[in-house]
């Protein structure tokens, strides 16, 4: 008699994950659509019981975060949430399409949501890795803009120029942010224009670099620089579209002057007049470059990084935030995505739909300075309030001076390109044509 | 045992300088809040900050559970102990042979087995990525022990075919004559006398994998945090701050208390026991 308890038990144990696995593919179908109500969706999730979260875990603001507020709400909706630190979303999506080219489907892979943005998420939507259109679905999207007639909607509708179709749910809201270090730049000598960068830097020569493409930080700053050498003037605009609405000859015309610009620039960067020009590779590199006086800037994703900069002690006592360039600040969102092979897919909509409250946005902008993902106007006013009073502020800036110098980002299919071109032209020297290299670009990215 | 001369003195003295020199600054580092350039010690302490900050700091971050740093010293030891132990269990017999008995194809055998160390860590670690997916064993403790045998087996078979070799067949002999049954000798006399030298290979395998990070790295899939990956993620950007430099620290300490171990249980066990009697 014990003995066929303990069978039973033991077979329940075994047979009860591989069920869960079969059905997933009709509960994600019948979720998707908007068959199944929420409740239900929580009671799998308690089923499924665990919840693995891909991050980049470079910032120990966040990694804090995640273990101290996100893992004990997700304990009481009865799921475990698995933080899995990582360093390279890439090798996340690589791994996530090696899974589901080994015939991994929903329910046995991996990853159930993902921190991404642009390129990744492409590759990811292009090789058919995402899970669905769900975020629309879940009861937390009620605060984020949808209405695409709203322009506010646009940054929640693409991401890079790729529609999101709901396949990802935005987490934060980023702006590409220069800082100074106000013990070695005069305020009134702060460059406005990539013009007069060009020529701070010719009286100081040195005193500036860039983090280096393919890091989406350089390839931001590359499209900033573009952007405000298109010679048609009109600045992001043709950068929206497609790689296959725009012939390579009518992008480099449009890419050209940026890059010559960026070419001219080369030599007056860090180390730029005697060893070649030195870029770092990552946001803690050039931290480190400016903490240690050797740059008077620091340019890269962070509106709040200078306020978080200094609670942590890795930016200099006296950084300040400044606008540069004028009219061409990018301004993005980055997302949580749900792969198409993730292991427990109810589990990983509660866990999207919990980073979507404003409970979650608001103590995350509070310990870690990542500016919220949802939009303020959608939501009442105490929560507004509450997400007000969360922010960290904003050092020498307001947040009209932002909104009033935000462009939107380059199509991520565009991106490769430019940083292809970037690589070759100024990393490699080649002495080659912009149009030429864009035009091998287009092949190669082509295949 | 003379005094020692001034010339080696000071070499003794260069080169614990540049063994000990480099975690002077690590040390430093590690108690910082703002050390900037061109700063000789750090601007602000972290035990001045340590009271405004609303987040744990350096030391506060590094040994609390948000670091991972437990887990992944558990883990590091964890499989560097099972790997050792499967380690053994695979190389000794097999050495015994490779030491002992002459066989076709012997030296392209020897000559094989090193192999595992001129192929790149990377071709193996892609390679294996590819096949533990489909096998299910990617992200699993069990995989990553499987990809730490390949780099430790050559060395441990290296080692301990040169033990083997060192320990002539007269003494197992000897036990034989008098009357020892075949598990009395290898208990009494041949693990003894091998004791130092697999002593020696453990240490060894257990070093190497505690220090491997492509193979954890690319196998464990961030779901397994080792010593070696966690600095990592920590200092991949080529700048350490103070956590990252607390961590630096704490990742030496598994391979300094493996030397004091068996820095100890050599001199006492092996040599000052003798044989079993």
């Amino acid at each position: 008699m014990k003995r066929t308890v303990a069978l039973a038990g033991l077979l329940t144990l075994t047979t009860a994950p591989l069920a869960l696995a079969q059905d997933a593919a009709a509960f994600r179908d019948a979720f998707l659509a908007g068959e199944t109500g929420w409740p239900a969706v929580e009671a799998r999730a308690r089923d499924e019981g665990e919840v693995n979260f891909y991050y980049w875990g470079g910032s120990d603001l966040l990694n804090v975060w995640v273990d101290s507020m996100a893992v004990p709400a997700l304990a009481t909706k009865g799921v475990t949430l698995n933080p899995i630190r990582i360093t390279s979303t890439k090798d996340v999506v690589d791994v996530i399409l090696a899974e589901k080219a080994a015939g991994k489907r929903l329910g046995d892979g991996s990853v159930d949501v993902l921190w991404v943005n642009g390129e990744n998420f492409a590759t990811l939507k292009v090789q058919d890795g995402l899970f669905g259109s769900f975020a629309q679905l879940l009861p937390t999207s009620a605060n984020i803009e949808w209405n695409a007639e709203d322009p506010r909607s646009l940054l929640n509708l693409r991401d890079f120029g790729v529609e999101t179709g709901g396949a990802e749910m935005p987490w934060s809201g980023e702006q590409y942010v220069c800082a100074y270090n106000g013990d070695t730049v005069e305020e009134d000598a702060l460059p406005a224009t990539f013009d007069q960068l060009k020529a701070y830097l010719t009286e100081n020569p040195g005193r500036f670099t860039y983090v280096k493409p393919p890091h989406y930080l350089g390839n931001t700053f590359v499209q900033q620089a573009v952007y405000a050498f298109n010679p048609d003037g009109t600045g992001a605009e043709p950068f929206q579209q497609n790689r296959d609405d725009i012939a390579p000859e009518e992008l480099a015309r449009l890419i050209a002057p940026g890059l010559e610009y960026l070419k001219s620039l080369e030599p007056l960067l860090l180390n730029g007049s005697d060893s070649g020009a030195r870029y770092p590779e990552d946001p803690a590199a050039i931290d480190g470059m400016f903490l240690n006086g050797e740059v008077d800037f620091n340019c890269k994703f962070g509106i709040y990084a200078v306020s978080t900069g200094l609670s942590t002690g890795t930016y200099p006592e006296a950084a300040r935030e400044f606008i540069f360039p004028e009219k061409g600040m990018i301004k993005n969102k980055n997302y949580l995505a749900i792969p198409a092979n993730a292991p427990n897919p109810a589990a990983a909509l509660v866990l999207v739909d919990w980073m979507t409250t404003v409970d979650a946005q608001a103590t995350k902008l509070e310990a870690t300075g990542f500016p919220a993902g949802i939009d303020g106007w959608t939501l009442e006013l105490s929560d507004r309030a509450a997400l007000e009073s969360a922010s960290p502020g904003l050092i020498a800036l307001t947040e009209e001076d932002l909104e009033a110098n935000a462009v939107p980002d380059t199509n991520a299919t565009l991106v490769d390109v430019i940083e292809a071109v970037w690589l070759d032209y100024i990393e490699r020297d080649s002495t080659e044509g912009i149009e030429a290299l864009v035009q091998r670009a287009y092949e190669t990215l082509g295949q | 045992m003379g005094r020692l001369s001034p010339f080696q003195k000071i070499y003794l003295f260069l080169i614990a300088g540049f063994i000990l020199g480099p975690f002077l600054p690590l040390i430093i580092q590690s108690f910082a809040f703002r050390w900037a350039w061109p700063d000789l010690l750090p601007g602000t302490w972290w035990l001045e900050q340590r009271e405004k900050s609303p987040i744990p700091l350096a030391w506060d971050y590094v040994l609390s559970p948000y670091s991972r740093i437990w887990e992944a010293t558990l883990n590091t030891v964890l499989i560097g102990g099972i790997v050792t132990a499967i380690c053994l269990a695979i190389c000794l017999p097999a050495a015994k042979v490779l030491a002992r008995d002459r066989f076709r194809g012997k030296s392209l055998l020897e000559f094989g087995l090193s192999l595992p160390l001129i192929v790149p860590e990377t071709a193996i670690g892609i390679a294996l990525l590819m096949m533990f997916i489909r096998l299910g064993l990617a992200g699993t403790y069990t995989g990553i022990i499987i990809a730490h045998l390949i780099p430790t087996i050559p060395y441990m078979i290296r080692m301990l075919t040169s033990v083997w070799q060192g320990l002539g067949r007269e003494f197992e002999e000897q036990a034989m004559i008098l009357g020892a049954s075949r598990w009395q000798v290898l208990r009494l006399v041949t693990l003894p006398m091998l004791m130092p030298g697999v002593v020696a290979g453990a240490l060894f395998s257990f070093l190497v994998s505690t220090n491997i990070f492509l193979l954890t790295f690319l196998l464990g899939q961030g779901k397994i945090v080792t010593l070696p990956t966690l600095l990592f993620s920590k200092i991949s950007g080529g700048q350490i701050d103070a956590t990252g430099a607390g961590i630096a620290l704490i990742v030496t300490v598994p391979g300094i208390a493996m030397l004091l171990i068996s820095e100890r249980f050599l001199r006492e066990e092996a040599f000052g026991q003798g044989f079993g009697n």
